[in-house]
């Protein structure tokens, strides 16, 4: 099974520790069997015996040794057993910190194409819910399976040089589990893959809920809400239902078939007692270990089902673990210099999603250190189009360069670190101020955060925040205006002195006077860095070296300020007349 | 407001409270017939239970040695039919306890979700999403078992413990009294670790919090670490608190883990304490051999009880932490609700009155004070200012997201805080900053507007806001799924989309938020025109930044200083020359 085998690679590093736990479980169990020998000698010497009176008389110091003795062995069962169980949880705790980190660290990598396929609550899920399953099997599945089998196997041992005809007696209900926990298996796995997708999609939806929030309040939908949610509440309730009862329905007969030893036992022990095969005394014998046989048979049942449960939640982990990005480093990189110059050219550019073509034939060159605005009606693939060039998506056809060098030949962590971007859909982090400027190098000294909250026009309203910088900003920047928020974007992506500066429409929200400020302070800047803005007002164009307008995905127009206006039908001198035309 | 991050534990101060048990058995409670029933089934199973000995004694005394082989099969058939009765019973206990913990967690589950629905937008604001969700999700899940098969397990072993203890006392008390000697040690052990156990399990609860509060902002804000090339300082991060949450599980664990073989080697004890008593203090002289040996076996029956009432223990301190959790987010106060006697708001006419209102998020800072001004039916206003000034503010008290703090928000004469936030904000259409779009098709995206709205109706509103041409380019339409990644929709697109989600629930009084920031100018102007013919006789309160969206309103409002420091039309203010003025021949200058 490929999910044990991915479990054992991950256990590097703790296999030692979980082979010795394993074998501190086999002595435990041993010694458990072997128990009773303290009290069974207690008895034999100083109770059923003929001399029993006289040996407790002469021999008081052995019934006290045996005593003692008796509680050292189950002292030490317990610390062995005591230091097994921890071994067992400090290897899964660590199987699973290392699992999951690399299933963080492995989410982070994955390109934008995988988070159109994943929710967000299904990924969750799958790191959370599903991750505890997998835990719980390392920790427990197998230390139980281990321990039926000692007891199983010594057992077995024990009856046959016992008899073994009797043995055979009682070994024969054995097949009977196995095709039960057959049909078992057959039947439960597909309920417990049915569960966890259950699960996924009540996560997704209570996920989706508390992101939207304010659209259910805005919209009163909180009782719709609440009625969607229910519905899958109610089906997860249902799956669970099912899951366990498809085990109740074979329970009864791996029960029967476990308890059935005893029937067995009394019977053919009783045949063999009464034709003069067994004494008395074997009988008893084989009586008092019944259950060595019967507990791992019902076990066997309980851990099919765990398995199955394993499995399913195993096999969703795994597609996220092994996930790999398609935009990543090629073998062949180029090395580049730590900071670029900044010139971008753009060669017969396509790119699409999925079958909706997005950008077309896209060309255009710009020199380090311009400033280009890019500009067009919505949909015309403006934020795509910047999204090529610090390879969030691969292009279809063409080429974007970056100092004359293919970004697909440059390794990603030099290219993205000279690119600072300002995203439309403003994310913050639920950290402070601080922290969310200095994101992009978290060692920045207090005052470099001053001075980019400053050239970003956010040190005004930050100062009368009332902890200042040190204030934490909810999830995606609850708490801020679209406005602040935008200039704390924008100072984020100013920190980190990029060569390369794209702004998507980072400004739609804050007033035109404070546009302003930020423009004059862009202007002045104390690093070398070409700036690409993507605008719906002329004033954030006008003075760009290059706009160039784009309309379903090609480039419409392209020239300076002064060029477009000549064109009199084209979208830059219409977009100019409707908003000059405003002021009068 | 104070916010929590993923890096603070939420600390929880209250000692432990009884009174979680007693409202978790308020959701037992709910199934006590069948709990009972469950019960009475597993009593009846233990007394069937006790023919089983009696039958294979009776066999290896009398049938056995009187060689009857048919006789002895007959009592292998009554030993059988025992086993099978048993079972059956076991199995419908177990069928009925399945369901029963099932709907208790469903239960608070959905009672969870309904609070969280009552709860205004700064609960959400002021917590990592992640530590919501978890709530949801992962704690309710973790307090099932414990809630239901715990509750059986516990009152039987209970009876259990009890029946032996007779027994034993009924056949020797000095004996019993040996036997019940291990019982203070354990509890001993038990107070000493009670408190540390279950401050750990609640460190637990804390770190497996952070830890997916991290998760969820590391997911969502995906893109945003790519660019900043993040990745590995955010692993790290991630490593950190999986490595707090180990540290912490494996404190918890451990004293989980020291329980049970306290309680064997105390029972080991007891067991040789036995024969040396009865041997050797008591003798043989004033306890019979056959009682010393039973007593050893009720010892060890005694003690076994014990053991799985230990183990219930674990996992009911496991249990209550997070227990506590989900009571304390059931006990979060709704700080915008219904009053007692609300009325149902009737069709909204238009007329918006402030009067005298004061607002602060938090004490320390006044946003509004003193607030007052009217606006008739079917007038548009336009909100101008610096941003920060309280613009957004003012629009969330006409939807009472907030209450006022002084004076009171009025819609037609009736004040906000007196009417059902349902009968209020389903008459209002509020488009928000943030265009938040869920999962699903763009159709069904539009719908949650109006629940039953037809096909037409939804393109007629796509329509108006001039999204229809782009969502039929797509090759499924309005049948497009939107996910997200966000791929299949540009911001000014969802913008749209939101856009048409909101008229289409008809709204008396529309409230736009920067709702067209990201849309282009050209797109703007087409929409403005479908709007104009809509808005015709509907109130409507715009927040932006463009001078095209914001000179045609009926009036102008400047907001600064903690109000309005200038109202009027656009005319009016520019001949005023004030702070309006201002701002227009600033983008002036900037035009030209």
């Amino acid at each position: 099974m490929f999910q044990i085998k991915w479990i054992w690679e991950n256990m590097k590093g703790y296999r030692g520790r979980y082979i010795l736990a394993l074998c501190m479980t086999v002595i435990g169990q041993i010694m458990y069997l072997t128990s009773p020998i303290f009290s069974q000698n207690i008895v034999d010497t100083f109770i059923y015996n003929e001399n029993a009176a006289e040996n407790l008389k002469n021999n008081s110091k052995l019934l006290i040794i045996l005593c003692c003795g008796m509680v050292l062995f189950t002292l030490m069962r317990t610390v062995i057993q005591f230091n097994a169980n921890m071994l067992y949880e400090k290897c899964s705790q660590g199987m699973l910190s290392k699992i999951r980190n690399y299933l963080l660290a492995n989410v982070q990598k994955q390109d934008m194409t995988y988070y159109d396929r994943y929710r967000t609550g299904d990924i969750m899920t799958r790191l959370s819910g599903d991750l505890d399953m997998v835990r719980h099997s390392v920790a427990w599945i197998i230390k139980t399976l281990l321990e039926s089998l000692v007891l199983f196997c010594s057992t077995t041992v024990f009856f046959f040089i016992l008899d073994p005809l009797m043995a055979l007696c009682l070994l024969a209900l054995t097949p009977l589990i196995f095709i039960i926990s057959g049909m078992l298996r057959k039947e439960v796995g597909p309920k417990f893959v049915d569960l966890r997708e259950r699960l996924s999609q009540l996560n997704t939806q209570a996920q989706e809920n508390i992101a939207g929030n304010r659209v259910v309040r805005a919209f009163a939908r909180e009782d719709h809400e609440i009625e969607r949610f229910q519905e899958k509440n109610s089906e997860y309730s249902e799956a669970n239902k099912t899951a366990s009862l498809t085990w109740l329905k074979y329970f009864p007969f791996i029960e029967t078939t476990a308890q059935g030893l005893m029937v067995v036992h009394l019977i053919a022990g009783g045949i063999f007692v009464i034709t003069g095969r067994l004494t008395m005394g074997e009988y008893v014998a084989f009586s008092g270990l019944i259950w060595t046989l019967s507990n791992p048979m019902r076990n066997v049942g309980a851990l099919i089902n765990d398995l199955q449960r394993f499995l399913a939640s195993a096999s969703k982990i795994i597609e996220v673990y092994y996930s790999r990005p398609i935009v990543v480093d090629r073998a062949d990189a180029k090395e580049m210099p730590a900071r670029l110059n900044g010139e971008i050219e753009f060669k017969n550019v396509s790119f699409s999603y999925g079958d909706t073509e997005v950008l077309k034939d896209i060309s255009f060159k710009i020199g380090a250190g311009e400033t280009v605005a890019i500009m067009g009606e919505t949909g015309s693939g403006k934020t795509t189009l910047i999204n090529l060039i610090p390879r969030l998506y691969d292009v279809n056809k063409g080429e974007v360069l970056v100092d004359g060098v293919n970004v697909r030949m440059m390794k990603l962590n030099n290219l993205r670190k000279n690119i600072g971007m300002a995203m439309q859909d403003v994310l913050l982090w639920s950290d402070t101020i601080d922290g969310n400027i200095a994101f992009g190098d978290s060692d920045m000294p207090e005052e470099d955060i001053e001075v980019f909250a400053k050239a970003a026009d956010a040190a005004n309203f930050v100062k009368n925040l009332s902890d200042g910088y040190d204030t934490i900003v909810g999830e995606r920047g609850v708490g801020l205006s679209g406005g602040q928020k935008q200039r704390i974007s924008l100072a984020r992506a100013l920190a980190i002195r990029p060569s390369i500066l794209i702004l998507d429409d980072t400004t739609s929200a804050v007033d035109l006077e404070t546009e302003k400020h930020i423009q004059e302070n862009l202007a002045n800047l104390d690093f070398n860095c070409t700036k690409i803005i993507i605008a719906q007002r002329i004033s954030s164009a006008k003075d760009a070296d290059k706009i160039i307008i784009l309309k379903d995905g090609m480039i419409s127009e392209m020239g300076t300020h002064d060029e477009l206006l000549k064109n009199k039908d084209g979208y830059y001198t219409e977009i100019y007349n409707l908003q000059q035309g405003n002021i009068e | 407001m104070a916010r929590n991050k993923f890096d603070v534990d939420e600390n929880l101060e209250s000692p432990f409270d009884i009174r979680h048990l007693k409202r978790a058995m308020v959701y037992v409670g709910r199934y006590k017939w069948r709990m009972i029933l469950s019960l009475s089934l597993s009593a009846l199973a233990v007394i069937i239970g006790l023919f089983a000995p009696v039958i294979t004694q009776h066999a290896i005394d009398e049938v056995i040695p009187s060689g009857d082989i048919p006789m002895l099969l007959i009592w292998a058939g009554l030993l059988l039919l025992t086993i099978v009765v048993n079972i059956i019973l076991a199995t419908i206990r177990s069928k009925i306890m399945t369901k029963v913990g099932q709907d208790i967690i469903f239960d608070i589950r959905s009672d969870l979700f309904e609070h969280l629905q009552r709860l205004s937008f700064e609960y959400y604001d002021s917590r990592p999403h992640g530590k919501i969700l978890v709530r949801i999700i992962n704690y309710v899940n973790s307090v099932s078992d414990t809630l239901s098969n715990g509750i059986i397990t516990f009152v039987l072993e209970l009876f259990n413990i009890v029946f032996i203890i007779v027994f034993m006392f009924a056949m020797h008390w000095k004996m019993a009294l040996v036997v019940l000697a291990g019982v203070p040690f354990l509890m001993a052990f038990i107070m000493f670790i009670k408190n540390r156990q279950r401050k750990a399990w609640q460190a637990v609860s804390n770190k497996s919090s952070n830890l997916n509060a991290y998760l969820h902002e590391g997911i969502v804000g995906v893109k945003v670490t790519q660019l900043f090339v993040r990745e590995d300082e955010n692993a790290a991060i991630f490593s950190g608190l999986s490595e707090a949450y180990r540290e912490k599980w494996m404190k918890a664990v451990t004293y989980n883990n020291l329980l049970w073989p306290t309680v064997d080697t105390i029972s080991a004890t007891v067991s040789a304490c036995i024969y040396l008593v009865g041997l050797l203090v008591i003798g043989p002289a004033s306890v019979s051999l056959g009682t010393i040996v039973a007593m050893s076996g009720y010892a060890g029956r005694f003690w076994q009880p014990i053991l799985n009432l230990a183990n219930l223990f674990n996992n009911f301190v496991n249990a209550v932490s997070y227990l506590e959790r989900i009571f304390e987010t059931l006990d979060e106060p709704i700080k915008v609700d219904d009053k007692e006697n609300a009325e149902t708001l009737p069709a909204i006419e238009g007329n918006v009155e402030f009067d005298k209102v004061t607002f602060a998020y938090d004490e320390s800072k006044t946003i509004l004070k003193d607030l007052s001004f009217s606006v008739k039916k079917g007038e548009s206003v336009a909100l101008v200012g610096p941003t920060g000034a309280g613009k957004t503010t003012i629009v969330n008290l006409i939807s009472r997201f907030y209450d006022v703090n002084e004076g009171a928000v009025k819609i037609d004469g009736y004040d906000v805080a007196d009417v059902t936030l349902k009968s209020l904000r389903s008459q209002m259409g509020i488009m928000l900053q943030d265009s938040v779009v869920f999962s699903g098709t763009i159709a069904d995206n539009i719908r949650y507007g109006k629940l039953d709205a037809t096909m037409d109706e939804i393109v007629a509103a796509c329509k108006t806001v001039r999204a229809d041409e782009f969502i039929n380019e797509f090759p499924k339409g309005y049948d497009t799924e939107i996910t997200e990644g966000g791929s299949t929709l540009s911001q000014g697109q969802r913008q749209l989309i939101a856009f048409a989600r909101t008229l289409i629930s008809d709204p008396k009084i529309l409230v736009l938020d920067e709702a067209t920031s990201s849309i282009d100018a050209k797109t703007e102007k087409l929409l403005q025109e479908g709007l104009d013919k809509l808005l015709e006789g509907r109130t409507s309160f715009i927040i932006a930044h463009r001078l095209s969206t914001i000179r045609n309103c009926d009036k102008i409002m400047y907001v600064a200083n903690q109000g309005i420091t200038e109202c009027g039309t656009h005319d009016e203010l520019m001949a005023k020359k004030g702070d309006y003025y201002k701002l227009c021949t600033a983008r002036e200058r900037e035009e030209n």
